[in-house]
């Protein structure tokens, strides 16, 4: 189990934005749905080590990020992609993917390599010395996804990383998602229910800081069958019907 | 882009042209170079020849051809290559009969030229003109003909043959060991 | 990437990985090669990482360095000329500037991602606020010593701006914001030498009186305090 928390809660001041998730996964792709709102980025956030939870217990790669030594050698096995990325406007692709290369402590005589590899596993290689301020969007939050997989994790936790990429790019993307979960864990966490469907072996619908569905795809689908759920397509009304369903309760409870 | 404007885009520090050739280029020099080496070895003389041609774009004539001179420096590099691994198996000089098979013109006449005053010296101190050493060099080294074959051309034994052949090698090693001067 | 196919006889042998090729050869033309002083970073501090960080700080970018030596110049030149010690005055405020820049958020667009990476970012914030302190301290003594000012004042100046740059860094990292750390120094540091000022009447006494050395330093250990607890938690959104 790459994954394996329990009862993790997050608070801000008064509001709960994760209120009691528990979690276990090994390799493969995790596709986390939600709303806006849902507490999926301060899920993924804690997961990447960047908060730490109000209360529950953490386990990640087998260790526990409250210490420094472990959570040290977590986030050298980590790679993020935060919902907002910023970029150095005078960096180069390479550089940039370099920078964090050597932030995540990768032995320095393997970084050009993995640099390259990375840039070139996003389509990149064309723009690898351009500065970024020249990028696009969708370039930029490709460069985003170089810097995640360069170091190639063994848990990779992507927020919204389709952002900004046209269907051709979001086709390759789930080919890479792929490729990189035979080995890793892959934590995807997207509002756009159809780029869930084709890569993920796993899905977690969350709502109000809960997770109110955990299942495969089919088992998503088959949630909607015989609702009158909305949606364009199976998945869809499977994620529709979940959450009515989970709203529902709530307000009866 | 034609091949022309790539060199001269990668002459001026484009790497994006530098990979863009690689793409059209790579697959059939490496076809060329699999004639005579094991792959492993393709891919560590193909990955010094586009360093090669990267560092040495500047040096490309435009009035040349792009393919003429990207295989000239992957001999060269394939040569150094060779030379590298200790006794010259000479296969170096099968790059040579692949050339002439080929009919390429070279892009740039200096550095062929280079290329071939050192194999003609190698091939001179061989002997004489008609000597069995030269015979048996090109009829083996760049006929490329079998032991067996070479044995019934020259009327001999294929035992000969072979020894001959050793004699070449050893020859040809002395010579290519030493360094190439300019001007030559 | 896509490779051209032709006559058989120049395609791609099957057993020959070109991809693998390709990917040395952009490794080596893509490589950065990193400076002397990066690399006599790496080994003081043992972290190639540590060390990028350091030398992309923009408080220590050429430009920047360059600008804080011509204050302390002119105020050098202001020295000579005046009698009165510009430079003591000018420096803790140019040192303050630059702490606040060392820092993160107001400075760092990819600030929430640098807090998930194994060199910590408080490890990048205090090598970065060490450098830049000592940094600005040797331009400063330098600027001093040759003002020709008293010994008292070349030194006086040091605990003003321990304290001035110790607020400064409170304030960015509380704030999150470098421009906020910079106002709040320089305030500080303004308000202090006025006061100052007008109750003995001489404008050096800010850096020359003994009486404010403990406030000074206390100052500094309250504005270094909230600055470690300020970045031991980030603080989440949503």
């Amino acid at each position: 189990m790459n994954v394996d928390i329990s009862e993790v809660t997050r608070r801000f001041g008064r509001a709960q934005a994760v209120a009691g998730v528990s979690l276990e996964t090994g390799p493969g792709v995790f596709g986390l749905l939600g709303p806006n709102g849902a507490g999926k980025t301060t899920l993924l956030r804690m997961l990447a080590t960047v908060i730490p939870p109000s209360s529950g217990q953490v386990r990640l790669l087998g260790r526990d990020p409250g210490g420094h030594g472990p959570r040290r050698e977590i986030r050298r096995r980590l790679g993020y992609l935060p919902q907002n990325l910023g970029y150095y406007p005078g960096f180069t692709v390479a550089e940039f993917v370099e920078y964090f290369a050597l932030l995540k402590e990768m032995p320095p005589r393997q970084v050009p390599q993995a640099v390259a590899t990375a840039i070139e596993r996003v389509d990149l290689g064309g723009r690898a010395r351009a500065k970024l301020r020249t990028l696009s969007g969708g370039m930029l939050r490709r460069a985003g996804i170089a810097q995640a997989i360069v170091n190639e994790p063994e848990l990779l936790l992507l927020d919204e990383p389709t952002a900004g990429l046209d269907p051709e790019q979001r086709v390759a993307f789930r080919a890479l998602l792929r490729d990189l979960a035979e080995r890793a864990t892959v934590i995807v966490s997207t509002h756009l229910v159809e780029d869930v469907g084709a890569a993920c072996s796993q899905v977690g619908v969350m709502d109000a800081g809960k997770i109110v569905f955990q299942g495969t795809p089919d088992e998503l689908i088959a949630c909607g069958e015989g609702t009158s759920a909305v949606g364009d397509a199976p998945l869809e009304r499977g994620y529709s019907a979940v959450l009515v369903s989970a709203r529902t309760a709530a307000l009866v409870a | 882009m034609d091949d022309d404007k790539l060199i001269t885009a990668m002459a001026a520090g484009d790497d994006s042209a530098l990979r863009e050739l690689f793409a059209r280029h790579a697959p059939w020099l490496a076809a060329r170079l699999r004639a005579i080496l094991p792959a492993a070895e393709v891919e560590d003389v193909l990955q010094e020849s586009f360093l090669a041609v990267w560092r040495g774009a500047r040096g490309y004539r435009p009035q040349g051809s792009p393919r003429g001179w990207l295989w000239v420096i992957t001999r060269r590099q394939a040569a150094l290559w060779l030379r590298r691994r200790g006794p010259a198996e000479l296969p170096l000089a099968a790059l040579d009969a692949l050339d002439s098979r080929a009919g390429l013109d070279a892009g740039d006449p200096a550095e062929a030229a280079v290329f071939r005053a050192e194999l003609a010296a190698a091939v001179r101190a061989l002997g004489p003109a008609g000597s069995v050493t030269q015979e048996v060099w090109r009829l083996m080294y760049v006929e490329d003909r079998t032991v067996t074959e070479v044995a019934r051309l020259m009327g001999v034994p294929e035992g000969t043959v072979k020894s001959r052949a050793h004699r070449v090698r050893r020859l040809m090693r002395a010579v290519l060991r030493q360094p190439v001067r300019d001007g030559g | 990437m896509t490779y051209r196919t032709g006559p058989d006889r120049d395609r791609c042998p099957e057993d020959v990985d070109l991809g693998r090729v390709w990917l040395t050869v952009a490794a080596e033309v893509w490589r950065r090669r990193p400076g002397l002083v990066e690399r006599l970073a790496a080994l003081a501090l043992r972290s190639p990482g540590l060390a990028r960080a350091l030398v992309t700080t923009s408080s220590l970018l050429p430009g920047w360095l360059m600008a804080s030596a011509i204050v302390l110049a002119v105020g050098m030149f202001a020295t000579l000329g005046t009698g009165t010690p510009y430079v003591a005055l000018f420096a803790p405020a140019v040192a303050a500037a630059g702490i606040a820049y060392a820092y993160g958020p107001g400075v760092d667009p990819a600030w929430e991602l640098s807090q998930s990476m194994a060199v910590s970012d408080r490890m990048v914030l205090l090598v970065r606020v060490l450098v830049v302190f000592a940094l600005n301290a040797v331009l400063g003594l330098a600027a001093s010593a040759a003002s020709g000012t008293a010994a008292a004042v070349t030194f006086g100046w040091l605990v003003p701006m321990t304290a001035v740059s110790a607020l400064a860094l409170a304030a960015a990292t509380v704030t999150r914001s470098a421009n906020a750390g910079v106002a709040v120094g320089l305030a500080a540091w303004v308000i202090t030498v006025l006061s100052v000022y007008s109750g003995s009447g001489h404008v050096a006494t800010a850096v020359v009186s003994s009486t404010l050395i403990l406030p000074y330093l206390a100052a500094a250990v309250a504005g270094g305090t909230i600055a470690w607890f300020a970045t031991r938690i980030p603080k989440g959104t949503s």
